[in-house]
């Protein structure tokens, strides 16, 4: 039981917040995201274990929402939004040219296992466009130079950890 | 001088041609709809067409058709979808050549041809059995069951009419 | 019966296309309009029996109401004196809609018509076109409302539907292909609301949305069969009858299932196969509407297990030991030889029957010993007792489980009905859905008792309370219910209907007989008998418990029987030697055994005379079920090698006995029947076979339901009347129990059931293997700390008579004692609380 002995304070007070334990869905299941990097199968057993629901109940919540991810994703989430405000702004184009940079598709993810690139609809964030999500967190009026870099960036960084390991 | 008469009749008709045929070595030509025994086709690959879904045997205002189907599988294939006819018969005595099973079946699996030529000496060698029925593995190609490629065949029925 | 109307209900116009029809007020619109004006409103995901969603629009209608003046309240009239109707502006689902006074539908307008056509033409846009080879090809609702309502022909490019997997196995039985499907959630809502196990779900959303099931093993549920019946489209299909057939070819036979005591009513989907010698098999089992008993449910065990009918295991020719070994023989002489055998009893002639042997049998079995001067006759399993209490305090004339609901109560006592009789486990989790409040009372865990504990279902509250006692104190535990729990006394003593259902999980025969004396006496004095859904049941092994009772075969005697064995003993359709490690001894005192078998077996082998009988499907006669109704059953299939029915063999030694002239048919024994036993007055087989109206209507020609099988063409049944019915009853003593005691080291081995174990009768039904479990034996921690077992350690459990090895597991369970399911091991295992040691034989094999 991982989840509940790592995160057993973050679970209580979601469980309190509710009356019935089964509403705890869905902000459980973001722990469980955090902690396996995705919705597993050991994350979807032990949410469903801690509010006492079948593991196929839980599993059809991650399955609907879309922003529980049941695939491992890397270690770098990039949600790019092209729904119509970013789409005007060239957020397609940004999309598909962030894609052949990082040589993946729609979904995929590098092979070094650093960035999974997807498409979004709105984030809310219009006047910011082009703009995308990073681990739940906005990077916004982007273009492929700033990316690039950013990338370059992410990509040192990472070669600089494996060199010290 | 009726005699005369009569004879006379007799030898105009000696010279005409006769419009009898010496069957069975002289056949005549047959109407290309003509319906005779049934075959059951194969797709050049040599993979059977007919799918056991039985609409012939629904179809036959005879009754003369038993079909029994079973599950392919990719060790052991006999169809390209997921479903072949383990047994196959058609009572030739009971069988009308109506032509209506030939109109039901989905896949045009099975067809009516120019045989006619059936006799019995028991009436038990008047069911036409799968084996019986079935068109010769066209030559290159496999027979069936065989073994095949897992993936290759996913379709619940294989997509008309051009199915490989 | 009619939609179901209470005394109070209040009756109210409503007008469908111009017709005015008086219904319930508050009956759903797509059930009046089928059953009182005769109009097919069409539906995918509705489902009477489960609570409306209005999903697929299918259902749409015209609807309005008739115009009333808010001061006055009286009618608007417009210009020509007919009643103002304000119309909805937009369609509306008609199965969401309860009937209100002055509510007016149109179901035959344009705008109606090209709705439904639209729905159908969305719901074909990517839906293969499988039906030449699917299983529901022939009886499927959307084929059949495709051609009722549907358009004439696609407007989209066939090439380009989308392609999704076709063969996703849920489980073992059951296969999911994703292309049909068309997301009416039917088969979710089935399993999250009727069977209360959540293991079916939606994963994804729009056009990838599909079925899954996370549970392990997949689909984990004795109820998974229903859903493939439910199914709209032939999405969900069974393993089991996989291209088996299609379904214009079969012809349905009504049967009973032979299970348990539920007594579900069950249709033989037959067809004649080549590999069954051209002779008509069973290709599958569909259940049959009883909706006094089964409703339209059959557990997976009566579906999936009717594969003994034809194993070719079965016994096929009569066998006589003349020395020491049993060699096959002539019919001749096999009568010869046990008409030698009883005429050399000089009287002393006993019989033990089982209980899924039927009425007919029984009877002419009776005569048999009676004629010869013998008297006694034995129910076999010798574990439950309180059939004479069933007779007497039993449920009321009529009842229906499904009419339980608030305000009613429901004890179970010493019951695992989950795994006993899985239909009444459904029916009545059922009524607690609907307000019933559950008492359930056992000596360990059991299903019923999570969802007694239970507060909420569904979003909605619910009742109940879970009562422990020690191991074999199920009497007291009731007796002293007044006193221990008097809050939970209250409420069923207060309920407006009290149904008790009392079995012998964790009893011997004194200890279940004591159990149901004060279950009775509770109902009696509390008032709760004599009533409708009032009274006592028992899940008293085998589809025929109570009709052993009512013909005399009695559990007491069989325990005298063992006691002191006859010089000729019958076993008619039981398997002593199978089922209890003590039955070799007994056996082997009697000087002759004539066993009446389906299989070789154990019993057969102590046993100078086997004679193979027929199974249920292979002859006609009656069971008795649990609720006292007496239950029909035909032929089917053909009879496999020389096996005869029980009555014919019987009927025709009595013959060769000089007993009367052997009778010719199953009606005529039930006719002699009718006029020797009161009880069975009524049960001709022509009153046997009565068919009323039921609500809903379903199956039949209008398939929107789903399954052609559900049509009930076979009988009801008939109850037979309590005594409690006709008359006054007393309360009776209840005898006090002398407990199993075990000393140190020992433990006290209570036998209990599993739905799915290696029975004989099971064994042939391979597709369900995988789901029968690994032997085991249940133990409390503290047991398993002092004897230093841990969890899956292979012990060698040892009582009296043999010893099996099966797995240790530490469960929930009391100190002392230790479960140990029957039926798992190929050997026998104890009937009865066994004192039992436990060795350790080897530790735990890690995957």
């Amino acid at each position: 039981m991982a989840l509940k002995e790592k995160y057993n304070d973050r679970i209580q007070l979601h469980l309190s917040k509710y009356p019935d334990s089964r509403s705890a869905v869905m902000p459980l299941l973001y722990i469980a995201q955090e902690e396996y990097g995705y919705v597993n199968d050991q994350g979807v057993d032990e949410v469903a274990e801690i509010l006492d629901l079948d593991p196929t109940q839980v599993r059809s919540i991650a399955g609907f929402y879309t922003m529980y991810s049941e695939k491992p994703k890397g270690k770098y989430w990039l949600q790019v939004c092209t729904d119509l405000a970013c789409a005007l702004n060239g957020a397609d184009e940004f999309h598909k040219a962030l894609k052949d940079y990082l040589g993946v598709e729609e979904g995929g993810t590098t092979e070094d296992g650093l960035f999974t690139v997807e498409h979004v609809m709105c984030l809310a964030a219009c006047d910011k466009a082009p703009m995308l999500q990073c681990n739940f967190h906005f990077m916004e009026d982007l273009d492929m130079d700033k990316m690039k870099a950013w990338v370059e960036e992410k990509r040192a960084e990472y070669q600089a950890e494996l060199d010290a390991k | 001088m009726n005699l005369i008469k009569g004879f006379a009749t007799t030898f105009k008709h000696v010279l005409e041609e006769p419009v009898t045929l010496q069957y069975p070595e002289q056949m005549k030509p047959f109407a290309e709809r003509f319906k005779g025994r049934h075959h059951l086709r194969r797709y050049d690959n040599g993979l059977e067409k007919c799918i056991g879904c039985a609409l012939c045997a629904a179809a036959c205002p005879a009754d003369a058709i038993w079909v029994e189907a079973a599950e392919n599988s990719d060790e052991q294939r006999f169809s390209p979808g997921e479903r072949y006819a383990k047994t196959y018969e058609i009572n030739m005595l009971r069988c009308i050549f109506c032509g209506y099973c030939e109109d039901a079946c989905p896949t045009q699996a099975i067809e009516l041809g120019h045989e006619h030529q059936m006799s019995f000496t028991d009436r038990r060698d008047a069911i036409y059995t799968k084996t019986m029925l079935i068109d010769p593995v066209p030559e290159g190609a496999d027979g069936t069951p065989r073994e095949v490629e897992p993936g290759v065949f996913t379709r619940a029925i294989p997509d008309m009419p051009d199915a490989k | 019966m009619a939609i179901p109307v209470k005394d109070d209900t209040k009756l109210v116009t409503v007008k469908i296309d111009d017709k005015e029809y008086q219904v319930p007020a508050g009956a759903n619109l797509v059930d009046l309009a089928k059953w009182y004006a005769d109009n097919d409103i069409p539906v995918f995901c509705y489902h009477p029996k489960l609570e409306p969603v209005g999903m697929c629009r299918m259902c749409l209608v015209e609807l309005g109401s008739i115009m009333r003046d808010r001061e006055t309240g009286d009618v608007v009239l417009d210009d020509n004196g007919e009643p103002t109707v304000r119309w909805f502006p937009k369609l509306q689902t008609a199965c969401t809609q309860t009937a209100s006074d002055g509510m007016v539908v149109r179901t035959n307008t344009e705008a109606v018509d090209e709705t439904r056509e639209n729905v159908l033409e969305f719901l074909l846009t990517s839906h293969p076109l499988d039906c030449p080879i699917c299983d529901k090809g022939g009886e499927c609702p959307l084929q059949n409302l495709t051609m009722e309502h549907g358009p004439q022909e696609s407007r989209m490019i066939y090439s380009d539907k989308m392609h999704l997997q076709k063969h996703v196995p849920l489980g073992d039985l059951i296969f999911l292909d994703r292309e049909r499907c068309i997301q009416c959630a039917r088969c979710v809502r089935f399993q999250d609301e009727l069977v209360g196990d959540a293991v079916l779900g939606f994963h994804e959303r729009g056009r990838r949305l599909q079925i899954i099931t996370s549970s392990d093993p997949g689909f984990d549920t004795y109820f998974s069969g229903n859903t493939t019946d439910i199914c709209p489209v032939g999405a969900l299909t069974t393993a089991d009858f996989r291209f088996g057939a299609r379904p214009w070819e079969m012809t349905e036979i009504p049967s009973i299932s032979p299970w348990d005591a539920a007594g579900e009513n069950i249709s033989l989907s037959m067809r004649l196969d080549r590999d069954f010698g051209g002779r008509a098999m069973i290709k599958r089992v569909m259940p049959r509407q009883n909706e006094y008993v089964n409703e339209l449910w059959i557990s997976d065990k009566t579906r999936f297990g009717h594969h003994f009918t034809r194993s070719l295991d079965r016994l096929v020719e009569p066998m006589v030991s003349f020395g020491d070994k049993l060699t096959d023989q002539s019919w001749n002489d096999a009568y010869k030889a046990a008409v030698t055998a009883l005429e050399g009893a000089s009287g002393d002639v006993a019989a033990i029957a089982g209980g899924a042997i039927s009425n007919e049998d029984l009877w002419e079995l009776r005569q048999l010993v009676e004629g010869l001067g013998g008297s006694r006759l034995g129910a076999w399993p010798p574990t439950h007792g309180g059939a004479d209490l069933v007779a007497e305090v039993g449920v009321g004339q009529d009842t229906n489980l499904k009419e339980l609901g608030a305000g009613d109560a429901i004890l179970v006592v010493a019951s695992d009905l989950e795994e006993e009789v899985p239909i009444w486990r459904l029916r009545l989790k059922r009524a607690q859905d609907r307000g019933a409040y559950l008492v359930v009372a056992n000596a360990r865990p059991t299903r019923m008792e999570e969802f007694a504990l239970d507060t909420q279902r569904n979003d909605k509250p619910v009742e109940g309370a879970a009562v422990r006692y020690a191991p074999g104190e199920a009497a007291a535990a009731i007796s002293d219910l007044k006193s221990s729990n008097k809050d939970v006394y209250d409420r069923l003593a207060d309920a407006t209907n009290l149904v008790v259902v009392a079995g012998a999980d964790g009893l011997d025969l004194d200890g279940n007989k004591a159990l149901m004396q004060a279950c009775a006496n509770l109902l009696i004095e509390t008032d709760h008998v004599g009533k409708a859904n009032n009274g006592l049941m028992s899940p008293i092994p085998g589809p025929n418990g109570m009709g052993l009772h009512y013909l005399g075969y009695t559990p007491e005697v069989t325990q005298d029987i063992v006691a002191n064995p006859p010089k000729v003993l019958i076993v008619a359709q039981a398997e002593p030697a199978e089922d209890d490690p003590t039955a070799t001894e007994w056996l082997s005192k009697v000087d002759t055994v004539i066993t009446l078998s389906l299989f070789p077996d154990r019993t057969t082998s102590y046993a100078s005379i086997v004679l193979p009988i027929q199974s249920f499907a292979e002859r006609d006669g009656t069971f008795v079920n649990g609720e006292r109704r007496v239950q029909r059953f035909y032929t089917a299939q053909g009879p496999l090698g020389e096996a005869v029915p029980a009555w014919k063999i019987l009927t025709t030694i009595r013959e060769k006995l000089g007993q009367g002239r052997a009778k010719l048919s199953a009606a005529a024994v039930m006719l002699e029947i009718t006029k020797n036993v009161d009880v069975f007055a009524e049960m001709r087989y022509k009153n046997l076979s009565q068919v009323t109206r039921q609500f809903p209507e379903i199956g039949g020609d209008d398939l929107y339901y789903g399954g052609t099988a559900y049509q009930n063409r076979g009988g009801l049944g008939i109850q037979i009347p309590s005594a409690a019915d006709s008359g006054k009853v007393k309360a009776g003593k209840v005898a006090s129990v002398k407990a199993t005691k075990a000393s140190k080291g020992e433990l006290i081995a209570l036998p209990i059931t599993e739905l799915y174990n290696r029975s004989n009768a099971f064994m042939p039904s391979g597709l369900v293997h995988a789901r029968v479990a690994v032997p085991y034996v249940t133990l409390s921690s503290s047991d398993a700390d002092d004897l230093g077992l841990v969890d899956g350690d292979l012990v060698e459990v040892s009582f009296e008579g043999g010893a099996v090895r099966v797995r240790a597991t530490v469960g929930d369970v009391p100190a002392g004692v230790a479960l140990l399911p029957q039926h798992l091991t190929d050997e026998p295992t104890p009937i009865v609380p066994t004192v039992v040691t436990l060795s350790k034989i080897a530790q735990p094999v890690l995957a």
